[in-house]
């Protein structure tokens, strides 16, 4: 599929974040893991590592940790704008863990599409939108080009 | 009937795999094709389709939900020192109070013997709702110096009405741990709570802290509006002529400046407004009334400071938070 094709916004914020302080939007993250399982062998480690950590360090997320009986380890993140993502972490080691966690705290929780342009403003133009009447001189009537000077 | 039929047929050669697990105890799982799934997983898409999806569930009755430390978070994510005792409280609602006693007493549970010990957050409320007024009211004061006291209700109107308090407190996580009798929590209680919540926020770390509190999170919403979307003006000439007369400005007198495609479906006039033959705004229009109105609302604009190329509003933070740290870094 083109780009044109591909569903796409423009680059915001939740709530004008930033413009006052700064709101970390991710709220909540359980990690589920199973006791046994080969695949979720990273999230343990990474649990006896660094999850104590990472708790400390974002005292704005509540993280839960939940062993279930389940050969797929994922992470569920939950965002202030109450999206949800899961993220499957079968066999990925302890950095690569902490690694994933970081850009999901990271992110605004607005769904993950095309962004049109890495800018945008509300008011683009400061002087006003040009339109065919601007530096004319006023005048009643249709438009016509512009008198020459030196006729 | 059909698919009683089939379901029918499901329990008989279900009832087969269960006799065939008796006998032979070694053998727990039959291994062959599952040919009542079909049938069942139809039968499910169709109840659904017929009872629609199911009912939402407040998060706190889905897995992986700790109340404690949800409220503490939510006090460490808006960087903010809450009693936490005083969060709690603001965030049970009288309705709450009411469907829980009620519930109990279907229940058959004794009111004395599990007495609800809860205190509902009505007076928290109530001082939140008289605070945020007075603050967002002398914001608006300092921030458009010149705008009359009807604008400055209508700004602060705007800003605590349902809507945009719902909105922002639905974005601040409130929604969930808002104790509320219905669960998609409607706008008025959510409201509510978060009035409550400012109302705590003033009682555990005083006047200050919650102007900033609201700065930050409701005068934030006035970025990209536009004055008239918020307070409406029905006749923005007549408040002109007031305004100009208040100023001893003389009279405003309409002229047709510009005019394109008169005759066609879509005319375009520009009306510009004069006074003492100078211009004071001009606005487009589809007819020659509604360009002087709209000619009129950017003059209004321009007297009151509140145009679209005004310089936007402080929203820095308090200049004691400044960490000596970073101080000593910039002087060096």
């Amino acid at each position: 599929m083109t780009s044109r094709g591909t569903p796409s916004r423009f680059l915001q914020s939740v709530l004008q974040n930033g413009v006052g302080r700064y709101v970390c939007q991710l709220k909540r993250i359980s990690l589920i893991f199973s006791k046994k399982a080969q695949s979720s062998l990273g999230v343990r480690e990474f649990i006896e590592e660094g999850v104590v950590d990472y708790a400390k360090k974002n005292p704005s997320t509540v993280v839960y940790v939940s062993p279930q009986a389940s050969r797929i380890p994922k992470i569920v993140a939950e965002y202030l704008n109450g999206s949800v993502r899961e993220e499957i972490i079968t066999n990925k080691t302890s950095p690569q863990v902490l690694e994933l966690l970081t850009k999901l705290t990271n992110q605004s929780g607005l769904d993950i599409i095309r962004i049109r342009k890495p800018f945008h403003t509300d008011s683009p133009s400061i002087q006003g939108q040009w339109h065919p009447f601007t530096n004319r001189p006023p005048s009643i009537g249709p438009i016509r080009p512009q008198k020459q000077d030196n006729k | 009937m059909a698919s009683g039929y089939i379901l029918n047929r499901g329990a008989l050669t279900l009832g087969i795999h269960c006799q065939r697990v008796c006998r032979n105890i070694s053998v727990t799982q039959v291994r062959e094709k599952k040919r009542w799934m079909r049938a069942y997983t139809y039968l499910m898409e169709k109840k659904l389709k017929l009872e629609g999806p199911p009912p939402p569930k407040p998060r706190s009755q889905l897995p992986n939900w700790d109340y404690h430390a949800e409220v503490q978070a939510f006090s460490n994510r808006l960087h903010e020192n809450f009693s936490l005792e005083l969060l709690k409280t603001a965030f049970i609602n009288p309705c709450y109070l009411q469907a829980e006693q009620e519930r109990r007493r279907g229940l058959g549970v004794d009111s004395e013997a599990a007495a609800l010990v809860l205190k509902d957050n009505i007076q928290l409320s109530s001082t939140g709702a008289a605070l945020t007024k007075s603050f967002l009211t002398d914001w608006c004061r300092a921030s458009f110096p010149s705008l009359p006291s009807e604008g400055v209700e209508g700004i602060v109107g705007h800003l605590t009405s349902l809507t945009v308090v719902a909105h922002v407190a639905r974005n601040l996580g409130v929604e969930d741990l808002t104790m509320s009798a219905e669960c998609p929590v409607p706008d008025d209680v959510i409201h509510h709570t978060f009035m409550a919540v400012i109302g705590a926020l003033e009682k555990s770390s005083g006047v200050e802290r919650t102007g900033y509190f609201l700065r930050d999170f409701l005068a934030t919403q006035l970025i990209g509006k536009d004055l008239f979307d918020i307070w409406t003006v029905v006749n923005p000439m007549g408040l002109l002529v007031e305004e100009l007369t208040k100023r001893n400005i003389a009279l405003p007198e309409p002229r047709l400046i510009r005019a394109a495609g008169a005759s066609t479906v879509l005319p375009l006039y520009f009306v510009g407004l004069y006074s003492d033959k100078k211009l004071l705004a001009q606005g487009p229009g589809e007819t020659l009334v509604a360009a002087e109105e709209e000619a009129a609302r950017v003059a209004l604009r321009k007297i009151y400071g509140y145009t679209e190329n005004r310089r936007p509003s402080d929203f820095s933070p308090p200049q004691q938070h400044q960490q000596p740290l970073i101080t000593s870094v910039s002087s060096n």
